[in-house]
């Protein structure tokens, strides 16, 4: 226990350092660019007062050296003070808390979906390998994996919203309604994800269908297995309760490496479809050049990321303390 | 597998390469005035126009001939592909031999730095890097955007590979004759790592094509009137709402282009992997 306890007091150093990394990254990308750092921090709008210009300067403390700067950006980081969105007038972080529920509602569903239809695809795959139905979904897969998100959701609002008028081509509840718990709005909210869902389970099925299929097809060449069937049991028995389990270690791996890949598709479904989440919010903050809303967008993201990397770390060093060792 | 992927790269490379040709032969085909460019104002200026039998897959909101953009667009495509991935090919390739040389403290730095860049979702990265670095949308830079955020997967594979090679007999042997360490990494650690560089190199080019069409597509690529991507086309279509207006092949085609030369390229890499990588054979 002691060693196990070693080891994570390493993951969690290492989450630090990465932590440190993305802050001075963070830091260093929107203040060390060449060029004006004006340009940065002031919008380039020339309509806008000199008055408002030196107010802005002073607050960020841009006449200041880099390493005084450095300072109050980290105190700044502490309260989570990103400064104030220069389009919509409040803090940047208070800007886009709104948004959260939002993309953590379309990623949570879209991921369950992707890992379990992906899941069961590999297994059905690996069990009947060189069948019809494993050349079939490899190409299905390979097919949807080869796809920009962004062209099969514009093909999407194509097809069903468009041609075939059955989905909404946008948003995330009808025009002028807000969310309430009551059965029409989340049926109407239901109405609203199925396209931008399916949109990312089809892209991302792949990654886990053609590991899961992987893996399994190792584990089935595994003595253990041999022995099993050897026992008598039925093939169904032994890739329940011997084969699957031992072939799900790789799979919450990737799920871990995957939760970056399904962020960025998701910044495109959310901007294809109009839905109002982190993503749209960063990608307008662009185009608005609202810098702070995007440092803190970046910082947001970057730090969900890590720590969703950082717990699947952990619970895979619970499940199987041999992945530390090899 | 390896072969088709070579045949979908293979007519690719055709378009790219003699754009103005095969917009020639299909002009002399369907009895059109001239062979149409990509800037060529053949329309009016609008939401676009329907196909007919002078512009096959109608025109776009800038009343330039779809069918002419979508050929010539491969040009541009495919050259930022293979340069972003050169560029992250590069970094990566150094980063993991270095790291994976040295070892000790320097290895973990690198290793640190890498996995910040491995753990960023690679598109706020890449928007965050076009939104702060100087100058417009051109190709130089979204080739230094793809290729700086794209290095991490690369060197993390190299590392792991210089790790095994370099316990092997010959690298003690060049050292025990007191080769100095650029000599051993150039000479000897190099060219057996190559063959994993190289097959990861033609996956790198399908991420960085699907990279740069992600990019254009949010307008953040190159510019549109100078360069035509198939992103900057899908980017144009969502703009004049061509979904909306019934303009089905303006949005199909740049598309379905995007998906042929990913999996082109897909197929090569795979096939080349199973040749370089004989653990993956006897499955």
């Amino acid at each position: 226990m002691r060693d196990f306890r070693r080891i994570i007091l390493r993951r969690v150093i290492s989450l630090f350092v990465t932590f440190l990394l993305v802050i001075c990254i963070n830091f260093l990308l929107f203040r060390m660019m060449p060029g004006d750092p004006l340009q940065f921090m002031v919008p380039s709008d020339p309509k806008i007062p000199d008055e408002y210009k030196k107010m802005l300067i002073e607050r960020y403390h841009l006449d200041d050296s880099m390493s005084e700067q450095f300072i109050i950006y980290i105190k700044g980081i502490f309260t989570l003070d990103f400064g104030e969105s220069f389009i919509h007038k409040v803090p940047a972080m208070d800007y886009l808390l709104e948004y959260i529920p939002w993309t953590l509602l379309l990623v949570g569903i879209a991921s369950f979906f992707m890992i379990v239809i992906g899941m069961l695809i590999g297994i059905i795959a690996a069990w009947k390998r060189g069948g019809l139905f494993d050349s079939g979904s490899l190409a299905f897969s390979l097919f949807f994996y080869a796809m920009p998100t962004f062209w099969l959701a514009m093909i999407m609002v194509m097809t069903f919203a468009v041609a075939w008028d059955i989905f909404p081509p946008s948003r995330a509840l009808d025009i002028g309604t807000q969310f309430e718990f009551t059965l029409a709005s989340v049926g109407d909210l239901l109405h609203h994800l199925i396209l931008p869902v399916t949109c990312l389970v089809l892209v991302y099925i792949a990654t886990f269908s053609l590991v899961m299929r992987g893996s399994l097809s190792d584990v089935m060449t595994e003595d253990y297995i041999t022995t099993a069937r050897a026992k008598g049991l039925s093939e169904k028995a032994v890739l329940k309760d011997h084969a699957v389990p031992n072939a799900i270690l790789p799979m919450l791996i990737l799920i871990a490496l995957t939760v970056a890949y399904i962020v960025g598709g998701a910044f495109m479904v959310e901007w294809v479809f109009e839905y109002p989440g982190v993503g749209w919010a960063t990608i307008d903050a662009v185009y608005e050049e609202d810098w702070p809303v995007l440092q803190a967008a970046f910082f947001l993201i970057a730090v969900a990321v890590i720590i969703a990397n950082f717990v699947s770390d952990i619970v895979m060093l619970y499940l199987d303390p041999r992945v530390e060792l090899s | 597998m390896g072969m088709l992927g070579l045949a979908i790269l293979i007519v690719f490379a055709a378009m790219a390469a003699f754009p103005a040709q095969i917009m020639w032969v299909f002009s002399t085909i369907g009895g059109w005035d001239y062979p149409y460019g990509p800037h060529d104002e053949v329309a009016s200026y609008g939401t676009g126009t329907d196909p007919s039998s002078e512009h096959w897959l109608g025109t776009d909101s800038r009343g330039n001939d779809v069918l002419a953009r979508v050929i010539y667009g491969a040009r541009i495509s495919l050259m930022i592909g293979t340069l972003a991935a050169a560029v992250s090919m590069a970094l990566g390739s150094i980063v993991g031999l270095l790291s994976g040389f040295w070892g000790g403290w320097r290895d973990e730095v690198l290793m640190r730095v890498t996995d910040v860049f491995l753990v960023l979702p690679w598109l706020v990265l890449m928007i965050v890097f076009v939104a702060v670095l100087p100058g417009g949308p051109s190709v130089i830079k979204i080739v230094i955007v793809i290729g700086i955020t794209g290095w991490a997967g690369t060197a993390r594979i190299v590392r792991t590979q210089v790790l095994s090679v370099k316990k092997r007999a010959f690298v003690e042997r060049a050292k025990s004759v007191g080769a100095g360490e650029f000599h051993i990494i150039r000479k000897h650690i190099f060219p057996n790592v190559f063959p994993l560089i190289f097959a990861n190199a033609i996956l790198t080019v399908a991420l960085a094509i699907l990279s740069e069409s992600a990019l254009s597509f949010l307008g953040m690529g190159a510019a549109a009137t100078v360069d035509v991507t198939w992103g900057n086309m899908l980017e144009d279509a969502l703009n004049a709402q061509a979904m909306y207006n019934g303009f089905y092949l303006w949005v199909i085609m740049p598309g379905l282009c995007i998906v042929f030369l990913v999996m082109g390229f897909t197929f090569i890499g795979y096939a080349l992997d199973e040749i370089f990588n004989p653990r993956l054979r006897k499955r």
